[in-house]
């Protein structure tokens, strides 16, 4: 591996945001493309900081840390990018279910999955369910995550699954839920298809559905 | 024993007649059962079109007017209710850090903006919307810092009334609106941009710090002036996935601030309590060494081992909770689970003291049966020596 693609995995383990900006410049000049400094460099780096997260040696404002360090990077690397690339991201949709206005979880996983390659539609907080389907239909998202921090609020999850149902795509999409009354219990009650406890695990389980399609 | 002698010695390790049982404070809805409900309830009187018009346009002046005297006369309900549910500790709040902005928003003085919202029960409640503070110049121009003198007189002023109406049936902890110096900062910024703030604004942050430290610190003595006997500080140092940030981090940032209160409340020869959400596992070592007399929450949502940690730090700290507010203390229980529950504390928690019991947190949903079949299950079993097993 060259040299300056292992400065760019360090510069994003060490969570470096000042340093990145010139550390992928540096990549560019030696003419390395955005897309093997994002597959190589970036990739590579934010797996050590995701497997530090779940290892305890790093902690959540680390990881969020990471995903600063990418989003300082990705105004550079666009700039030469392929726009090939950049249509062909996947999407996935964000929202915190109706009824509930936390989004801090939501926000987090968000800014790991953008680091990381896809494209996010977040639609915010308190979302109905039929604002989450019409917008897989009009973009054509297949993966969905749910955000829930109310006990009160789990109903919506299900009226997510029901709605999904309702317009005939259920078998297209895949709903992940995740948030602090959230379990795997809850997904098997609500008929969702994955339950993550951090934004690793959320982000584990949307590459995995990519994987298998 | 009366309650402020049982809860005291058991911070001091000192023998108790039994188990004392501390309230994690209770919402609207709880109260209303214990107290009865208004003739109008709130969401009535505050989410209707007149009200809404009225808060829209003339939400700042209100809330000095109307809002805040209403918020004084609520936080008296929530004590009141706790001594009649027969707690031996009570959390008392006053929480004065509201402006309203309009008729669905309020900001909180230390930078975050929340919801006004219904609690689904007539009450009107909040919950944190955003950040408030996104760059330097939304610091230096945020319009709600706290005059911090007129917060620790008002805060006098009200403790000293619920230490004379309360303070002879139990023992108060109280919070002023010094909220957590931790989670203020993160709700000001958004905790998706503290690691850059603390990394780019490391000035503005100590500066935050420094005035949330002296809210807490002059709030903290305004208390203790009028007796109150233990101070509680709510700062949720972690997630359900852990500590929000590594905890030697914690301990540079946070930890000078929480020493000199605690000395401070230690000086006046008063208890510090810290309640903190989460999986705080890592950190019960790092809030010991801050000097804490107790600590709340223990949260069974966020894989917290109570029985492991009164194990390792039981000798050093005061467990405060034991119930969960996720399915015992709901509607869905069966009290004999709730007794069980508490029978299942005070037989692992209660041996060698510093165990008080409580429910791991306050929620809307909390019925004021449950919370009383708690009580006197406390009052049945909890007595020293313990004799359940």
């Amino acid at each position: 591996m060259k040299e300056s693609i292992q400065q760019v995995i360090r510069t994003i383990d060490e969570l470096d945001i000042d340093a990145i900006c010139s550390v992928v410049q540096h990549c560019l000049d030696e003419g390395i493309s955005p897309e093997e400094i994002i597959e190589s460099g970036i990739s590579t780096g934010l797996s050590i900081v995701g497997d530090k997260f779940e290892s305890g040696q790093y902690f959540l404002a680390d990881l969020v840390m990471a995903g600063e360090v990418v989003r300082e990077a990705m105004p550079v690397l666009q700039e030469k990018m392929n726009p090939d690339m950049t249509a062909a991201r996947e999407r996935v949709i964000l929202a915190t279910v109706q009824g509930d206005i936390h989004e801090i979880g939501k926000n987090i996983v968000g800014l790991i999955l953008s680091a990381n390659g896809f494209e996010v539609i977040d639609l915010g907080v308190d979302v109905s369910a039929s604002k989450i389907i019409d917008t897989a239909r009009t973009t054509g998202a297949r993966l969905i995550g749910l955000s829930a921090l109310l006990s009160t609020m789990v109903g919506s999850i299900r009226d997510v699954v029901e709605a999904s149902a309702k317009a005939g795509i259920r078998n297209q999409l895949k709903i992940v839920i995740g948030g602090a009354c959230t379990s795997d219990d809850l997904r098997l009650e609500m008929g969702a298809d994955a339950y993550g406890e951090t934004a690793i695990d959320a982000l584990r389980i949307f590459k995995g559905f990519i994987a298998a399609t | 024993m009366h309650p402020i002698e049982r809860i005291m010695n058991t911070f001091e390790g000192k023998p108790v007649d039994r188990v004392p049982a501390f309230c994690a404070m209770v919402e609207d809805r709880t109260f209303n059962e214990v107290l009865g409900s208004p003739l109008i309830s709130q969401e009535t009187l505050m989410n209707n079109p007149v009200s809404r018009f009225f808060l829209d346009r003339w939400g700042q002046t209100l809330s000095r007017t109307v809002f805040q005297p209403e918020v004084a006369r609520t936080m008296e309900k929530r004590i009141k209710a706790q001594v009649e549910l027969g707690f031996d500790g009570v959390w008392a709040i006053l929480d004065e850090t509201f402006t309203v902005v309009d008729s669905k928003t309020m900001a909180r003085f230390t930078g975050s903006i929340f919801n006004l919202q219904p609690d689904g029960f007539g009450n009107m409640t909040y919950m944190y919307r955003t950040a408030g503070i996104k760059s330097r110049e939304d610091f230096e121009r945020w319009p709600y810092w706290p005059d911090i003198d007129a917060i620790a007189h008002s805060t006098h002023t009200f403790f000293k009334k619920m230490v004379s109406r309360y303070g002879g049936k139990t023992c108060l902890f109280g919070q002023s609106s010094a909220y957590g110096i931790q989670e203020s900062l993160y709700w000001a910024v958004g905790i998706e941009r503290l690691p850059v703030w603390i990394r780019r604004h490391r000035d503005l942050v100590d500066r935050f710090i420094a005035t949330n430290e002296d809210l807490c610190m002059k709030t903290a003595m305004a208390m203790l002036d009028v007796g109150v006997p233990v101070i509680l500080q709510t700062d949720d140092f972690a997630f359900k996935s852990g500590p929000i940030m590594n905890p030697r981090h914690i301990d540079e940032l946070f930890g000078p601030s929480y020493r000199r209160i605690i000395k401070a409340v230690h000086d006046r020869g008063a208890k510090f309590v810290l309640h903190s959400c989460g999986d705080n596992t890592l950190l019960f070592d790092t809030f010991i060494s801050w000097g804490v007399d107790g600590l709340h929450a223990y949260e069974n949502t966020s894989n917290v081992d109570i029985y492991h940690e009164k194990k390792i730090h039981g000798d050093k700290v005061t467990i405060i909770g034991g119930v969960g507010v996720d399915y015992l203390l709901t509607e869905r229980s069966r009290d004999e689970e709730v007794v069980e529950k508490v029978k299942e504390c005070i037989a692992r928690l209660g041996p060698g003291g510093r165990f008080i019991i409580s429910p791991v947190h306050s929620l809307s949903t909390i019925p004021a049966h449950k919370l009383r079949v708690m009580v006197d299950a406390v009052h049945a079993y909890g007595h020293y020596p313990i004799s359940i097993h």
